[in-house]
């Protein structure tokens, strides 16, 4: 188990690297693609600045242009209200984007068809069957409403893949046959199913706290049963899933190696109170809550400042959670 | 127990981590992957012009171990080739066993396919190195011999891109160097045209593609100086070469190849098409680097700032040897430099007072003139070296150069020095 992880951009070594930013000096990754004048990467096994040369060689022959997210236009075949303004969604897609989907982590932007392309917002996903992609949403914002005014299902345009849904996803591919508390709460539920998925396919013994949230709903408890999680339903988290957690972290035997937060910022911070409070430090995952418009780490909406000061563009760069300064 | 930490397992590193072993300090040499030499892997050329000065001074001093091991390895010893006398010539592709094992005699400890990628820092005082993975070693003192060539990245901005050479990065993780990781600003070496880097100076071919006569004469004599056809010879390559010993028109009108177990070919890069029209080279192929057909791997990339001690400016505990202390070429100067490093990295620890080579040596002359001209504007874009160009001119006019190993060691000798580096400290 790896106790750290380097901080890196999600998309190196996948076909969407070198990006937008390399081509524009801004890579968040590549020294030299940031100006500085010599090498200084947090190597991760291959040279952006070299991949970039490659691309732009190849950006001349026709049927090579830099490979760009998949945007589709798709009907909703499901829309059904599941709590409180919160709607699951289903829709299909091509078989390659649903297959950039499968992975924990995976997100998607939404927007209704014919909408400009601000009204993109990020979705976490909850489910990929075959071509067919399972989302929640809330309906509460200017633009998550606009996928909710029509009555019947109306198409919606589908950006992705997008990789970096959660900080801490090493500690999500990496961990086997360990001990993981999987706290999922309100919103943080529909994302919490593929990284369920992902830990106990890993032979990890999962178990699971579920909190309703403002949902008002914990609805992926069978769900989560059904993978052979032991799930624990919690009335509330702050009443009710806090001093148990802190029972469970104090406790030897019960103790996790690894912590995954599946919910709102609050709860990430809570979580690392927990753990504070009884003196340890086990890493954790936490999902990953930016405002973001564009995912390319062009608009600067999700950047994060770190503890060392550093700027993270987080619709990208994989960090620790607990590196983030609260706020 | 005093311990120290060399990163970078070149010839420099072994030399540091021999010198500070001797002392009686604990060593641990990490080298970033499987096989220790780094470029003098495929090297091969010393005691040429004074590098023999500075081998038998080293000798003198107690720190001959490595050059005694490259003598005994030699495939041809009293080589001239075009501007250099009496070379020795090492067998590349025996040498690292060899000196594994002179390594594991002085109770070494080297951890293999082991990339310090940090440091932690104190104030300005180095407490330890961090290793790809995350490991944390700590240390009383380092010795950065990471060199200054590469990566992919560095080769690509400033030379032709990645050749494929000895160095591996895309393998084994490209070299991080301590200095800069430890805030301190390095120093960039230029070509003549101002730009930085230098490109290294020599290929290997493969001996068994060249013709069999041709073979034969170079496995008898140890060289061969074949004029290239007229239709070949272009100029101004010469300022790009990292080894300026061998940036003399007669290597741009002849090519020559030297026999360390490889072909060497003495130029930096050459399109496979033109070296297969000279004669005995038709099917000729390349060994280091795979693509030398296209280019070479650049160095002088990251100098360490350091004063004649070695140690490097702002950082209390570390030093550094090779090419990491100045723009300076080859395995003698590596050696001698890696020397000093190792001993002083452990006067460091036990408060003495840092030993410091006097210009009555090639040795002492060497760093301190080099370090005096990397201040300079056209000083910064040569490369310096025992074996020719500016610095064996230098050598010449101070009358330090010498192949009579009884005056060697008398001049040794005179400045107290005799034995230096066998002398147990700890």
């Amino acid at each position: 188990m790896i106790s750290k992880f380097a901080s890196r951009c999600i998309d190196i070594n996948t076909e969407f690297c070198p990006c937008m930013l390399a081509e524009t000096n801004h890579c968040v990754f590549c020294s030299h693609l940031k100006g500085e004048q010599v090498c200084n990467c947090n190597w991760a096994g291959s040279c952006i600045l070299y991949e970039k040369q490659w691309n732009s060689k190849k950006q001349d022959l026709p049927g090579e242009e830099p490979k760009v997210r998949i945007e589709i236009e798709s009907p909703l075949s499901v829309k059904t209200e599941i709590g409180k303004n919160t709607y699951r969604l289903e829709f299909t897609v091509t078989p390659e984007l649903a297959q950039g989907l499968k992975k924990a982590g995976a997100f998607v932007f939404l927007r209704r068809s014919g909408d400009p392309e601000f009204y993109n917002f990020p979705v976490g996903i909850m489910g990929v069957e075959d071509v067919l992609v399972q989302v929640v949403i809330e309906a509460i914002g200017p633009k998550s409403v606009r996928l909710l005014t029509d009555d019947a299902c109306s198409p919606i345009i589908v950006r992705g893949p997008y990789a970096n849904g959660i900080f801490g996803q090493p500690w999500i591919d990496n961990t086997k046959s360990s001990k993981v508390i999987l706290v999922a709460g309100g919103l943080g539920q529909p994302p919490a199913m593929p990284i369920a998925r992902t830990l106990v396919s890993n032979g990890n013994q999962v178990t699971a706290l579920v909190a309703p949230g403002r949902v008002g709903r914990a609805f992926i408890e069978s769900e989560l049963r059904g993978l052979g999680v032991e799930v624990i339903s919690i009335p509330s988290l702050r009443q009710n899933g806090l001093p148990l957690l802190r029972q469970i972290f104090a406790s030897e035997e019960q103790c996790p190696d690894l912590v995954v937060s599946a919910g709102p910022d609050d709860q990430h911070y809570a979580l690392i109170a927990a753990m504070q409070a009884v003196d340890i430090n086990l890493p954790m995952a936490a999902t990953n809550n930016a405002t973001m418009c564009c995912g390319e780490g062009i608009c600067g909406s999700c950047e994060k400042l770190t503890r060392d000061n550093k700027r993270v563009k987080t619709c990208k760069v994989q960090t620790d959670f607990t590196e983030f300064i609260c706020d | 127990m005093v311990k120290v930490i060399v990163i970078g397992g070149g010839w420099a590193g072994c030399a540091a981590a021999i010198a500070a072993a001797k002392t009686g300090a604990g060593v641990t040499l990490l080298e970033r992957t499987d096989l220790l030499l780094g470029t003098g892997l495929v090297g091969g050329i010393f005691r040429n012009n004074g590098r023999f000065t500075a081998a038998e001074e080293a000798i003198a001093m107690g720190g001959g171990d490595l050059f005694v091991a490259m003598d005994a390895n030699t495939r041809h010893k009293g080589v001239n080739f075009p501007g250099h006398q009496h070379a020795s010539l090492y067998d590349v592709t025996t040498m690292e066993p060899l000196v594994r094992k002179i390594l594991q005699n002085y109770n070494i400890e080297v951890q293999f396919q082991t990339r310090v990628i940090n440091t932690v820092k104190f104030g300005k005082q180095l407490q330890a190195v961090v290793i790809d993975g995350n490991e944390i070693l700590p240390g009383d003192a380092f010795i950065d011999t990471t060199g200054s060539a590469g990566p992919m990245g560095n080769c690509i901005k400033y030379g032709n891109g990645c050749s494929m050479c000895i160095l591996r990065c895309p393998s084994f993780g490209p070299r991080v160097s301590v200095t800069a990781k430890a805030d301190i600003k390095e120093i960039m070496g230029q070509k003549s045209d101002g730009t930085f880097g230098a490109m290294s100076g020599s290929c290997k071919i493969n001996k068994d593609s060249l013709s069999q006569e041709l073979r034969e004469r170079l496995e008898a004599t140890g060289v061969a100086v074949i004029p290239v056809p007229a239709s070949l010879i272009k100029s101004g390559g010469l300022g790009k070469k990292a080894c300026s010993q061998y940036a003399l028109a007669e290597y741009e009108a002849n090519i020559v190849l030297l026999d360390t177990g490889h072909a060497k070919l003495m130029k930096p890069f050459m399109p496979i098409e033109e070296l297969r029209a000279i004669p005995g080279l038709e099917k000729a192929r390349y060994e280091d680097p795979y693509s030398g057909g296209m280019g070479n791997s650049v160095r002088y990339l990251g100098i360490a700032p350091c004063d004649d001690s070695l140690k490097v400016e702002g950082i209390e505990n570390l030093f550094c040897g090779g090419e990491k202390a100045a723009i300076l070429v080859g395995h003698t100067e590596a050696v001698v430099t890696g020397l000093l490093a190792g001993n002083n990295a452990v006067r460091h620890c036990l408060d003495m007072q840092y030993l410091k080579l006097p210009r009555s040596l090639a040795a002492g002359d060497f760093i301190q003139h080099v370090h005096e001209q990397m201040e300079t504007l056209e000083g910064i874009r040569l490369r310096y070296t025992f074996s020719g160009s500016v610095y064996f001119e230098r050598m010449k006019k101070q009358a330090l150069y010498s192949t009579n190993r009884a005056e060697i060691h008398e001049r040794v000798a005179n400045a107290g020095l005799a034995d230096i580096y066998n002398r147990c400290l700890v």
